[in-house]
């Protein structure tokens, strides 16, 4: 049994992945800071919207997901 | 403070007032679904060629074929929706409305999955019936339920793989839902690839309740649906792979996605609102269920609908779920309302819910004896659907759309007519949509949108297809949105003259004849020969 504070290290990694991710393919991508286009600033939303859920369930600690 | 009386007729007239709302849009849908099941040509682009996927399998042909060689044609989707189909073409013989059919019973039987679900869970009798019919009342459904396309067939598989999963854990009987939910995965998998949010949702379920379960389902899944998927290729030769993987990796619009979703959103905003909030009350404070997760993970699904080809049907997953989950939150609400004032109170919220709702989906015809009165009195029998060469005499609160209005008899006429130019045609016919050919006993030659995929893939040979039409090989051309490669239209543009153009089904169709066999003469005169 998976429990919320498990599901919150865990959707809270994913978010922190998505952010680096989409940062890192703008300087790869272009060997310099680009600008953040719209698709990037809705990823980067979601990431941060993705953090802010997993810090709340790692506090809720044991209970089961 | 209001008697008790006063409260009891309130919410039997609010729960009555509900019901045939959402009846009246049941009524709407199968008048729709009746009419189409009438019509014999494609209605949306692709019918003809689902169903031509069916008589091939009929034939124990694969219709996973090369598409470099005559007649250049190839499905880009599995096989279960088409041999769902098979067993009906002796009833129907090959005509579109045998693969309407399923489609629109898939609709019906997600109707009721959902509230079947919704009673398990919560019990009563009011709030399942309206899950259900909720589900059926969203434009989304309505439009795309009755047509021969494999999407609400998916739909279908998921919603019922949800509610065995949902009761994989049950103390008796849990290891038969589990395996029954899989197997409604599988098959959702190969009726639409799509289906693999639901797959993720399901899995990520048992995975949160029984993380070994979980695995050795999911393996057991992987391999099963692996075997088939190689089985497939290695029948086909390697066309399996080409025509329903490659093809279907097309330019992505974001645009086109962020206006879906907004659409979506507006269409069906209480039972999205509720959804979320029911999504965010078993995450926070219960456990989540398997609904919730199907319900955020069909979100993925809603997200590829900026997908060239794709549209609003990629919703048609989160329309099942939010359906499921907002009636879930209702009987949430409901059981959680603590003493006899907040109950009264939620009583009459939920109809009420379901009837702020109800205007927010509007769609009906326009004309008639019944719907024509309805129209004038809901204010919108004059705010009509305009297509490319008609109005349509149709409301959707959607805005324009190609789909749901019912046909005329210009449209019947209309099909007629460009039948006789197939008929007349010398040859095969190089037709943007099958049911022509197939009604005119002619080989079903391109599927125009997997030629256009698979071109910009650079996976398309077309040299062959350009040699034909140069040699002027097609007795004629016949185009609705010209989805062809540029270099096929183009050749196509040096070699046939247009000779007619038709309006049906608010489309302008182009039948083009062979030049060689226009010779100077006026095009109707050529193409009518010496009749």
């Amino acid at each position: 049994m998976i429990t919320k504070r498990q599901l919150g290290i865990f959707v809270t990694a994913l978010g922190v992945l998505a952010i680096v991710g989409i940062v890192a393919v703008d300087l790869i991508g272009a060997g310099e800071w680009g600008g953040f286009g719209p698709l990037q600033r809705i990823g980067v939303g979601l990431g941060l919207l993705a953090i802010l859920v997993g810090w709340v369930l790692i506090r809720l600690g044991d209970r089961p997901a | 403070m209001i008697s008790s009386r006063v409260l009891k007729f309130l919410y039997i007239a609010l729960i009555a007032l509900t019901t045939l709302v959402y009846l009246g849009y049941l009524l709407v849908y199968v008048v729709y679904a009746a009419a189409l099941f009438r019509w014999p040509f494609d209605y949306d682009q692709g019918e003809g060629f689902e169903l031509y996927d069916a008589i091939l399998y009929s034939r124990g042909e694969w219709p996973y074929r090369d598409n470099a060689a005559f007649p250049f044609y190839a499905s880009n989707y599995p096989p279960l929706f088409h041999l769902l189909i098979v067993p009906l073409l002796p009833l129907f013989g090959a005509q579109v409305a045998a693969g309407r059919v399923v489609s629109f019973v898939a609709t019906l039987i997600t109707a009721m999955a959902i509230a079947f679900a919704v009673r398990r869970e919560i019990g009563g009798r009011f709030i399942p019936l309206l899950g259900g019919l909720s589900f059926l009342a969203s434009n989304y459904v309505y439009q795309i339920g009755p047509l021969c396309r494999m999407h609400m067939t998916m739909v279908m598989f998921e919603t019922l793989a949800i509610v065995f999963i949902a009761r994989f854990d049950h103390p008796e009987n849990g290891r038969r839902h589990l395996l029954l939910g899989l197997l409604m995965l599988l098959c959702a998998g190969y009726t639409k690839q799509m289906a693999v949010f639901t797959v993720v949702a399901a899995l990520s379920y048992v995975f949160l309740r029984d993380v070994r379960r979980a695995l050795a389902a999911g393996t057991a899944l992987a391999v099963v649906a692996g075997i088939i998927f190689w089985g497939l290729n290695i029948a086909t030769d390697g066309q399996w792979w080409i025509n329903v993987i490659q093809a279907n990796v097309n330019e992505f619009d974001y645009r086109q996605t962020l206006f879906l979703f907004g659409q979506w959103f507006r269409l069906h905003t209480i039972f999205v609102l509720l959804a979320v909030g029911y999504l965010g009350y078993e995450l926070f404070w219960g456990r989540l269920s398997a609904y919730s997760l199907w319900f955020l993970f069909s979100l993925g699904a809603g997200a590829l609908s900026g997908k060239w080809g794709a549209g609003f049907g990629y919703f048609t997953t989160a329309v099942a779920a939010s359906s499921l989950t907002a009636a879930l939150a209702m009987g949430r609400l409901l059981s959680g309302a603590r003493g006899a004032a907040a109950k009264s109170v939620v009583t009459l919220l939920i109809p009420l819910l379901y009837l702020i709702q109800a205007p927010r989906m509007l769609h009906l015809p326009t004309s008639g004896p019944v719907f024509g009165p309805l129209a004038r009195v809901l204010g919108v029998a004059d705010r009509l659907v305009q297509g490319d060469c008609v109005t349509f005499q149709y409301h959707d609160a959607m805005g324009y759309t190609q789909l749901g209005h019912l046909l005329s008899a210009e449209d019947y006429a209309a099909g007629e007519r460009i039948l006789e130019y197939v008929r007349m045609a010398e040859g095969p016919v190089f037709s943007e949509e099958a049911m022509f050919t197939l009604l005119a006993g002619k080989p079903v030659v391109t599927n125009p949108t997997q030629l256009l995929n698979l071109y910009k893939n650079g996976l398309l040979d077309t040299s062959e297809m350009i040699a034909r039409i140069n040699r002027q090989e097609f007795g004629m051309v016949l185009f609705r949105a010209q989805f062809y490669p540029p270099p096929v239209l183009e050749a196509i543009g040096q070699n046939y003259q247009p000779v007619d153009h038709v309006c049906m089904n608010g489309f302008y169709y182009r039948i083009l004849w062979p030049r060689h066999k226009l010779g100077g003469k006026a095009p109707l005169e050529a193409a009518y020969g010496d009749e």
